[in-house]
Formats: C-alpha cells, structure tokens, sequence
C-alpha cells in the first residue's frame, strides 16, 4: 500500500499524464493572472475614460448653476447626465459646494440638500481628479473638483455601477477555468494515450518475459515483430533470437537426457550379457560333458540339469529384455508388474555389487499414471542407491498408493546423498542441469518426476543411508480414456 | 419683496429695450414685422413641441399672419417682453398681470373645467406625516417662479398672514422655473414640499401618473383667476391683436383648435373683466406690504 502511494513506483502511463496536468496547470494559472491583470487595467482604464468624460459633461453643464448654488438646475443637470450616461451606470452623483456640503444629489434623500459630506478642508485639499475602482468590486468612484479661475468652488462625487464588469470578470475567470481545465484533461488523456502506444512494444516484452518466467519462453508473433520498427523491433527480434537459442538448449537437453537413459539402458544390457556369458561357459561344459560322458546316467542327468538350469537363467534375462522392449514400444499404464521389471532390470547390477534389493509391492493390477517415465525414475533411484551402496548391503524398495498418489520409498545404506544431488533431485537447484562429474541421472529424473507433477522428499535417518520419498498424483478418473 | 422685484424689472425693461435695438434686424421673433408674436410662459404644461407646433399652425392659419411663439426660462422674462411691448400678446400668469395691470390690457381668459378658475396647490410627498401648512416649518421647498402665483404668491401670501417669510419658515427654498418640475423636486424627495399650479398638477396626474404618485396635495387654495392672455394696453397692431383674440375666443369650433385644446386639457378660452384677478391683486397687496 505504502510502496503504491510513492510516486516513483507508479507507472509511466500514470506519471507522464500527471507531470503533463500538473505542467498545465502552472502556465494556466500563469496565464490566468495575466488575463486577468490585463481584463481589470482595460476595465479601470474605460471606466476611468467614460467616468471623465461623463465628470467633464456634468462640469461644465453645473458649472454656474454651482456658482449660484441653484439647486434646481444642479439637480436638473445630475438628472439629464444620469439618463444620457445610462451605458456608464451612474449609481449616485453628488454636487457639493466648497464646504462639503450638498447643492444637489441624485439621490436627495440620502443626501439631501445642504447635509455635510467632507469638509473645506477635504474639499480644497483633495486632488482636481480621482478615480478608484477594484478589479470584481460592484462599485467604482470618481471625484472631481470645480475650479474657476484660482478658486473651488465645489466637488462632484460620482459612484458607478460595476456589477457588469464584475460579471464579466467572473465570466472570464470561469471561461479561462474550463477552457483551461479541458485543455489539461485533454493534453493529459493525450500524454497517456501517447505514453500508452509508445510503452505498447515494452508491455508485449514484459508480457512474454512474465510468461517464460511461470511456464515456458514463447517468441513474439511474427506480425507483431514485422509491425515494430527501431529499436523496439531491434529487441523483438533479439529477444525471439534469445528464446530460439533457449529451445535448442532444451532440445539438447531433452536430447542428453534420452542418451542418459540409453546410456543407462546400456549399462543394464552390458550386465544382462554378464549375466548370459557366466552360465554359456558352464552351458558349453555341461555340453562337453554330455558329448564325451552322455552314456553314463549320473553325468548325463548332472550335465542335463545344468542346462536346465543355465538355460532358466537365459530365458530370465531375454524376459527382461523384452519386458524393457516392450514398455519401450507401447504406452500404457504403470502396473504393479514393472516394480517386477523394476527388480529384474536391477537384479544382475545388484548381484554385481553383492547389493540384495528388497521389494514391497502394495500395488494391485494397473494405476493411473503412464508407465514409461515412472519406471524410468524409479531405475534411475535404484541405480543411484546400489551404486551408493557398500557392498553386502541391503536396498529396500517399496510402492504403494496413498492419498491419491503412487508413493515410491527407495532407501540405501551409503554414505548419504550429496548436497547438491538432493538439490538437484528435489528441484531447489534450477541453474545447471548438472554438474562436472555426474548429476545428470539425477537431473533427468527430476525432470521426469516435474513432468508428472509430482516431488521427491530425500530423508537422511539418523542410522544412516539415505531415504527417498517419490510422490507421483494419479491421474484424475476423467483424464484417464485420454491416457490409454 | 416687491421693492426688489420693481427694480429687477426695472433693470430687465432696459436690458430688453436694448435688445429690442440689438436683434430688431436679425432677428424674426422679435422685430416688429407683420408676424403675431406671441409669448408663452412656463405655466404651460411642457415644452412639448408638437403642441407647439399645432399652436402655431392654428394661429397662423385662422389670423392670415404669420406666427412666432416665444419662450423665455423665467415668468419675468416674457412680462419684460409683453410690457416692453415686443409681443402682441402673451399667455402670462395672474401675478404679473395684476402686477402690471396698468400696462397690460386682458385678451382672452383660459376655461379648465368650464370655468376661469384655478387653484394652487402645496404638494408634500406622498408618505410624509404633515396635516397642515404649519406642519412644514423647516422644511426645503420648491417654489415654481417668482412671478408665478400659484407657485408662488399663493404660498406666500399664505406666509405673510401668519406674519411669518420664507427664508425664517423653511430651511431652505428653491426656485425651479417650471410647475412640472416642482412636482419632480418634491417626488424625487430633493424638496419636501412645494407650491404648484393646480392645473398642471391635475393634468400632469392624468397624464403621468408615475411623477404624480409619490406626492400628495397638502393644501389647496381658493379659487383663482386662470393664467390670462394679455396683450399691451396699447396693442403693437390693431389688426394683429384683434385676429389673434378671434382666433382664441374661436378655437373650440376648429378642429385644429380642438386638438390643441385637447392637448392643454382646456375647453376654450372667453373674453373675461379684469376684475377676475381682484383677488389676486389683493394677495399681492398684501406680500407688498408685508415687505
């Protein structure tokens, strides 16, 4: 909350049409004072102009009537100046004679006849003509004094009506308010949508980056990178360039993971041919024998049950291999059958290491989960475990469903898994699919286990050895048709 | 009052006869041609020169002489005219023509109302408290013309029985010329009271109720000789006057003569004594002695 009323985190799209507002509304108001400066001079000064020359009309029309101090005829005058100056709005005139006191008002019963405004001395002192207005005041007022020759002898004070100037001022005010104001909202919806088109190319970037940070780097379409011109499409097609190079590491990737599975595939089919070459050399001496000593019964039935059993041998191993061919040709669901695979497959390499393998299946008939990658993970566990393994020792197996899941526990009794392969099993370690010396078992058998959405939990007890946890959800009941 | 007034007139009479001299070659209105001239004082209602012109039309075409209408600020200013015997006759007021009744001789009396009478009234605004004259004690107040009676000699003579003068009465007065504007100073609240012309206060009511509306009449006098026709006791021409009486006396059987009838609110004129203005003479006796 705190961090979105910083400024500085809010978007561009955001700051440029506020920095444009708030621009606008400096030189608004700047303009406005200068407006307003220039509309109340050239009011005072028209009102000052019309004042006078309406003073200098009333002057020389009471003149001698103020002279003779003849009420009358003031009064008369004041009357005909006030209904010929109507455009002027005179509000009151007043005609006083050179004591301050009142010949003729145009209001007589505010001020009527010989009622003191001012004094002689204020008469006499004050200047032959002055004029006040305020800019949005209702009233301006000018006074005049009548002189003859080197002596006064009387004033003439006048108060206009302004109200229509005041209007016009505010009228003004208002006019520079909404023009202002929508030219503001204008320019800022401008700069926003500006910013908007012009940040387009960074949001479509920011876009694919946020996407190939949660699922996978996707290039930018085409005829979006063809329509972007300088140096945002200099970036699209150095960014699509960076995501074509990403694919090809995956594919090699992918690529070194299949020659891993060979490779380990290899290494079984290398002890598979052990395994058939130990008893072909018994096979061939039972044979012999049986050529050179078949007439006698003893040796021919000891020779006979030699082959047998050498034969039963070789007969275990093409199983296997045809139980490895098999899952290798035709996708179909894990059964509680390939823990048996599982255990032939690694029978000879345990033998060759005096390693025992221990299995508990708690799986029945076919689970939902595809078969190829499980049991693919699982030898790769198994592998780990008895190349771990001292020798004489002991690997337990087990599978069985829980909560939803195919749980597979794998323990051995070495020396504990290294830091960085349980890092590298459980995920925690992205960066590098392996390292220098081995890991890559390791690596694409997590990558396996992510592809069935499931985890690996490693466990070192405190007896020793190291104990893993493969989690591995079914299939939802829907999805499985699909599967098959 | 009217010793100053004497001499004032005394004053303007030679400043007429020389401008009788000055303009007797320039001037149209005031030469001595074959034209009727004829003078009008502002007891008439406005300057209205439509009704001017309908006079003039009128005169000129009931008498076969060509007409010239004068017109002067002041009541004094025509008398000076009329008994400087510059105009053949003149529509002046009651005042002055007692005033100079042995100069002057009557041509023609106004009827308003069917009658030669008129009143004058004391005109207060509207909402002010007053009842009677007393009541105006301190007060600023319009009077219409010095000469006028109505607005005048009426209010003053009024003033002279009770012993009292308008400069200790009120707290001011003022002349304003006209009685139309009388009733505007008062309205307008530059005056709270003044003394005016019936006749005009009655037709001004009629026809703009808006000035009339804020005043209200505190006093009304007696019944008074109308502002008269008069000519100089020895008339300029003969002819000219006596076709000017005709054509007065005469002007409500003429349609033309009906309209300006209509125009002044009047319903003729009529050949009346002297004597109408006895009462009139008397006021003036009266503010005479006063002093």
């Amino acid at each position: 909350m705190l961090s979105r009323l910083n400024p500085r985190s809010w978007p561009i799209t955001v700051k440029v049409p506020l920095a444009v507002a708030v621009l606008m509304i400096l030189v608004a108001l700047l303009l406005s004072e200068r407006v307003l400066a220039g509309l109340t001079e050239t009011q005072a000064r028209h009102l000052r102009d019309l004042a006078q020359s309406y003073l200098d009309g009333l002057s020389s029309a009471v003149g001698p009537s103020i002279l003779r101090e003849d009420t009358w005829e003031v009064f008369d005058a004041i009357e005909r100046a006030q209904e010929l100056n109507k455009s002027l709005r005179p509000l009151e005139t007043i005609v006083t004679n050179a004591d301050g006191q009142v010949i003729a008002a145009s209001n007589p019963r505010r001020h009527p006849i010989g009622s003191p405004l001012g004094n002689r001395q204020q008469a006499l002192s004050s200047p032959d003509q002055s004029f006040s207005f305020e800019a949005g005041a209702d009233t301006a007022s000018a006074v005049r004094k009548l002189s003859y020759p080197g002596r006064t002898v009387g004033l003439i004070h006048a108060v206009f009506d302004t109200r229509h100037l005041a209007a016009e001022r505010r009228n003004v005010i208002l006019a520079l308010i909404t023009t202002n104001g929508a030219l503001t909202l204008l320019l800022a919806a401008a700069g926003w949508i500006l910013v908007a088109r012009m940040m387009r190319p960074v949001r479509v970037l920011t876009g694919h980056l946020g996407l190939a940070r949660d699922t996978s780097a996707v290039p930018i379409a085409s005829n979006i990178v063809a329509r972007q011109r300088g140096e945002f499409g200099r970036l699209f097609r150095a960014y699509n360039a960076l995501v074509h190079s990403m694919e090809e590491h995956d594919a090699l990737v992918k690529k070194l993971a299949e020659e891993e599975r060979l490779g380990s595939l290899g290494r079984l089919a290398s002890a598979l041919a052990h395994e058939i070459n130990n008893p072909l050399g018994g096979l061939f001496n039972a044979l012999a024998t049986l050529k050179s000593h078949g007439h006698l019964a003893h040796v021919r039935t000891n020779a006979i049950g030699l082959l047998d059993r050498g034969l039963l041998g070789i007969r275990d191993v093409v199983r296997t291999t045809l139980a490895v061919y098999r899952t290798e040709r035709i996708a179909r669901d894990f059964a509680a059958t390939d823990i048996n695979d599982l255990q032939l497959l690694i029978t000879p390499e345990a033998r060759r290491k005096s390693v025992t393998i221990v299995v508990a299946n708690g799986i029945h008939g076919t689970i939902g989960l595809s078969s190829t990658p499980v049991r693919q993970a699982i030898l790769n566990l198994l592998l780990n475990a008895v190349a771990a393994s001292p020798d004489g020792a002991e690997v337990a197996l087990s599978a069985e469903i829980r909560g939803g899941a195919l749980s597979i526990m794998v323990a051995d009794r070495g020396p504990g898994l290294p830091e960085f392969a349980a890092e590298i099993l459980c995920g925690s370690l992205p960066a590098a699919p392996w390292r220098d010396g081995g890991g890559l078992g390791l690596w694409t058998t997590r990558r396996v286990i992510t592809e069935l959405g499931g985890h690996i939990d490693v466990e070192r007890p405190p007896s020793g050895g190291t104990v893993l946890h493969l989690i591995l959800p079914l299939k939802r009941a829907e999805e499985l048709p699909h599967v098959a | 009052m009217g010793g100053s007034q004497e001499f004032d007139r005394r004053g303007l009479l030679g400043g007429a006869g020389a401008l009788l001299f000055a303009g007797a070659s320039s001037a149209k209105d005031l030469g001595l041609g074959p034209s009727i001239h004829f003078g009008l004082t502002p007891v008439f209602l406005t300057n209205d020169l439509e009704l001017l012109g309908r006079l003039e039309g009128y005169l000129e075409r009931f008498t076969g002489f060509p007409v010239t209408l004068v017109t002067r600020r002041t009541y004094q200013e025509i008398t000076a005219l009329l008994t400087s015997r510059q105009l053949d006759a003149a529509w002046i007021c009651g005042y002055p023509f007692v005033a100079h009744r042995e100069e002057l001789r009557l041509v023609a009396v106004p009827l308003w109302r069917g009658k030669p009478l008129y009143q004058s009234y004391i005109i207060v605004e509207q909402d002010r408290k007053a009842e009677n004259f007393t009541d105006l004690r301190d007060d600023i107040h319009a009077f219409s013309d010095p000469d006028s009676n109505s607005g005048f000699l009426v209010t003053r003579t009024l003033m002279a029985e009770q012993g009292l003068r308008p400069e200790n009465f009120f707290s001011r007065f003022f002349f304003t010329y006209g009685h139309r504007n009388v009733i505007r100073a008062v309205a307008s609240g530059l005056a709270g009271s003044g003394s005016v012309d019936g006749y005009v206060y009655d037709v001004v009511a009629g026809i703009e109720p808006n000035l009339t509306k804020g005043t209200r009449i505190l006093r009304r006098s007696e019944l008074l000789g109308f502002p008269p026709i008069a000519a100089p006791r020895s008339p300029i021409d003969e002819g000219r006057l006596s076709a000017l009486t005709r054509a007065l006396l005469t002007i409500s059987t003429d349609p033309d003569g009906r309209a300006v009838l209509d125009m002044l609110r009047l319903d003729g004129f009529m050949a009346e004594s002297p004597t109408l203005f006895d009462t009139i003479a008397a006021k003036a006796a009266l503010v005479g002695q006063a002093g």
